[in-house]
């Protein structure tokens, strides 16, 4: 078993705990569920509750499989949907596949990859692929040591002032995130801070820090940093400067494509002079991170990064429709205070994985090409009204292939950097066997084979110790741990 | 539930003042220390009696950061009262309220009740900025001042029923045009079908009131 860079010995690490997790009595998750009631009836939109009941929290740590406690993030554990642990293993060996093929898959199936981010990423996988469909994994490679020297640079303190006053302010009821000057915030700090050093003209915006967060849950600070360099800079260009101008003009892009998809809730918001800032700052720039259940943020990410921005126009437009799209729902908000507040507190039925994804897919089939066009037209618009833009974002990539294609990739970028190789692959080969099927199996051996022309650097005693000891509750562990939780799909795709 | 006048509020000011900490402490009564940053704009409402009336406050809350002003200007638009925060422990926020005032005056209607608040009041041993300096920069701009702690809910409830005070006055003065939405006030629903007997007498009284 190899494991990359850390991140397989965190996954492991997550699995082991979700799997006690997994163990819950129906009674403590029941007043789990109560509290997360309580909760949204307290507070409206984000549904966090008050001080005292963080503290209670905090003294139980009682966490969802996702690690927010007490499920804080909206109805995370109701919307999630279990897959059986085989379809599982063989999602994550055919992940596994392509990640070790990355440019082959990316250059002749990527079709074939666009279908498997749809699906969902495995999670013991996902921050990895997250890391090589946003790019991040390359320009980390092409950039070998300039974290680490951003790092150990001193920020300017009008950035460092900011972000320190936010830190606490991310996620506060997500375990990684909870407690002031823990290591989620530490790392967040360096992240945010680093990329004010990465680009001076630009420092930093509150926005950022979600998406940072965000990506901190799945992976290291260095993948963290490149992360969100991919995003602020590929996918959503001049959302983070100054002005906020990309954001206000993708406001109107999704506001004249709504005219298309529903002309009912087009005419409402129009009539009740609802600028489209007023309701998508919050859902486009955090890429819904802070809006939408858990397993939903996370599958709309998988798409995301594999398809790029008309994938946070997609979901815009089908809470948009779902809301306000018939003359019933527009009737029990006549106002624009009362339009606001129906977009605040979005029905969860709406915003659930199965429903949600299914929506995005196939019921809105808005491409890039529907995106730019607008884009240039909203544009045009905006000159004429506005003036000229001041802050002149690069272009927008739509998703992976087009990030892998503006900036190609050596062989040697792409190639994963095992810093943890247990020999002893008959047992572990042994393991895998007895519990998957040939198919799967096949693929696991090609990629174990393809792993070996990678470079061994060091042997770690401790995951060795688990992965070649056969032992049924270790061997379990991730397993069910997996299965009963994190993973997140429709239970009528599998793969 | 029926309320004889509506009225917008906007609170703006530096991030990090205690912005969201007022709005909860007005709307919920409890203080939260751990809460998600404002990204965009947050809201809350609550009903408060002035004058026997019933008056609903509908309460915009905005991202404090710079880079977000350009968006928060355009909340500007419809509010009838503005609730301009700084922290008393920290001189800066002190410092940028005239850009705020320029911003606000510049973006709203030129009635708009300006609210100036010196939030944290609890933390004396960390002030950085005297309370005469807040009714100083008050008087000199015509707002009215308070200082408050979202905390301790000191003051909390009469800066926000303070400022409708002021707007009702000036609603009876005849100095807001009521039936322009865009100054954000709303005439309550006439006809509202209401469940107690004394906000019932008040929609009479109301029906009544909508000359002034």
């Amino acid at each position: 078993l190899i494991f990359d860079d850390g991140l397989g010995t965190v996954a492991l690490g997550l699995n082991l705990q979700l799997s006690s997790n997994g163990l819950q009595s129906a009674e403590s998750i029941k007043s789990l569920r109560g509290t997360r009631e309580s909760l949204a009836l307290t507070d409206e939109g984000n549904s966090f509750g008050s001080d005292s009941e963080l503290n209670g929290y905090t003294s139980e740590r009682q966490t969802d499989k996702y690690g927010f406690i007490g499920g804080a993030q909206q109805y995370s554990e109701q919307s999630a949907e279990d897959i059986p642990p085989e379809v599982l293993r063989q999602r994550e060996a055919k992940w596994l596949d392509m990640l070790n093929n990355w440019d082959k898959w990316m250059a002749k199936r990527h079709k074939k990859m666009k279908l498997r981010c749809q699906k969902g990423i495995p999670p013991s996988l996902r921050g990895r692929a997250w890391l090589y469909l946003s790019g991040g994994k390359v320009k980390r490679e092409q950039n070998k040591g300039k974290f680490e020297e951003l790092d150990r640079q001193a920020g300017d303190p009008k950035w460092v002032d900011v972000i320190e006053k936010d830190l606490h302010r991310q996620f506060p009821f997500h375990e990684m995130f909870v407690a002031r000057g823990g290591h989620g915030q530490q790392d967040l700090y360096r992240v945010l801070k680093a990329y004010t050093l990465h680009r001076p003209e630009e420092g930093y915006c509150q926005a950022q820090a979600p998406i940072a967060a965000v990506l901190l849950m799945h992976m290291p600070a260095e993948d963290a940093f490149w992360g969100l360099v991919q995003i602020c800079e590929k996918y959503l260009p001049g959302y983070y400067s100054v002005g906020l101008e990309a954001i206000q003009l993708d406001g109107e892009i999704l506001f004249a494509l709504l005219k298309r998809v529903s002309p009912l809730a087009h005419r409402h918001l129009k009539k009740h002079k609802l600028d489209p800032i007023l309701y998508m700052t919050e859902w486009f720039m955090c890429a819904f991170s802070r809006t939408l259940p858990w397993a939903s943020v996370l599958r709309v990410w998988d798409m995301f990064l594999c398809e790029g921005v008309k994938i946070i126009f997609r979901v815009g437009l089908v809470l948009l429709k779902c809301m306000l799209g018939s003359q019933d729902k527009l009737k029990t908000c006549q106002g624009q205070y009362e339009t606001m507040e129906l977009l605040k507190t979005i029905d969860t039925r709406y915003m659930l994985e199965g429903f949600l994804v299914r929506e995005v897919i196939i019921e809105l089939p808005l491409s890039e090409r529907d995106v730019e066009k607008e884009h240039l037209a909203q544009l045009r618009r905006w000159k004429e009204t506005r003036g000229e833009l001041h802050c002149k974002s690069p272009p927008r990539m739509h998703g992976a292939k087009a990030i892998m294609a503006a900036e190609p990739p050596s062989r040697q970028d792409l190639r994963q950097n095992p810093t943890i190789i247990v020999e002893s692959s008959l047992a572990t080969n042994k393991n895998v066997e007895g519990q998957e099927e040939d198919k799967a199996r096949i693929k696991t051996k090609e990629q174990k084979n393809g792993k070996k022309t990678g470079t061994p650097v060091a042997s770690n005693p401790e995951p060795s110790d688990i992965s070649t000891k056969p032992t049924p509750p270790i061997k379990d562990a991730p397993l069910q741990g997996s299965n009963q939780s994190l993973i997140s799909t429709e239970h009528d795709t599998y793969l | 539930m029926a309320y004889a006048y509506l009225f917008k509020y906007i609170i703006i000011g530096d991030t990090g003042v205690g912005k969201s900490c007022l709005l909860l402490q007005f709307t919920d009564k409890r203080f939260q220390p751990v809460h998600d940053l404002t990204i965009g704009v947050e809201f809350g409402a609550r009903m408060i009696t002035i004058d026997g009336k019933q008056i609903k406050l509908q309460i915009w809350d905005t991202a404090g950061q710079e880079s977000f002003r350009s968006i928060t200007r355009s909340y500007y638009r419809g509010a009838a009262g503005a609730l301009l925060v700084y922290d008393i422990t920290r001189r800066d926020t002190f410092n940028h309220l005239t850009t705020w005032l320029e911003d606000a005056r510049q973006h709203s209607n030129s009635n708009m009740v300006i609210m100036l608040i010196g939030n944290k009041s609890d933390l004396e041993s960390r002030r950085e900025v005297k309370k005469e300096e807040g009714e100083a920069f008050a008087r000199e701009h015509g707002l009215i001042f308070m200082e408050t702690s979202a905390k301790t809910a000191s003051n909390v409830e009469e800066a926000f029923i303070n400022t409708a005070k002021e707007i009702y006055e000036k609603i009876q003065e005849g100095v807001f045009d009521i039936n322009n939405e865009a100054n954000g006030i709303k005439i309550g629903p006439q006809h509202a079908t209401t469940n107690s007997t004394l906000s019932g007498s008040q929609g009479g009284q109301q029906a009544g009131g909508g000359c002034c």
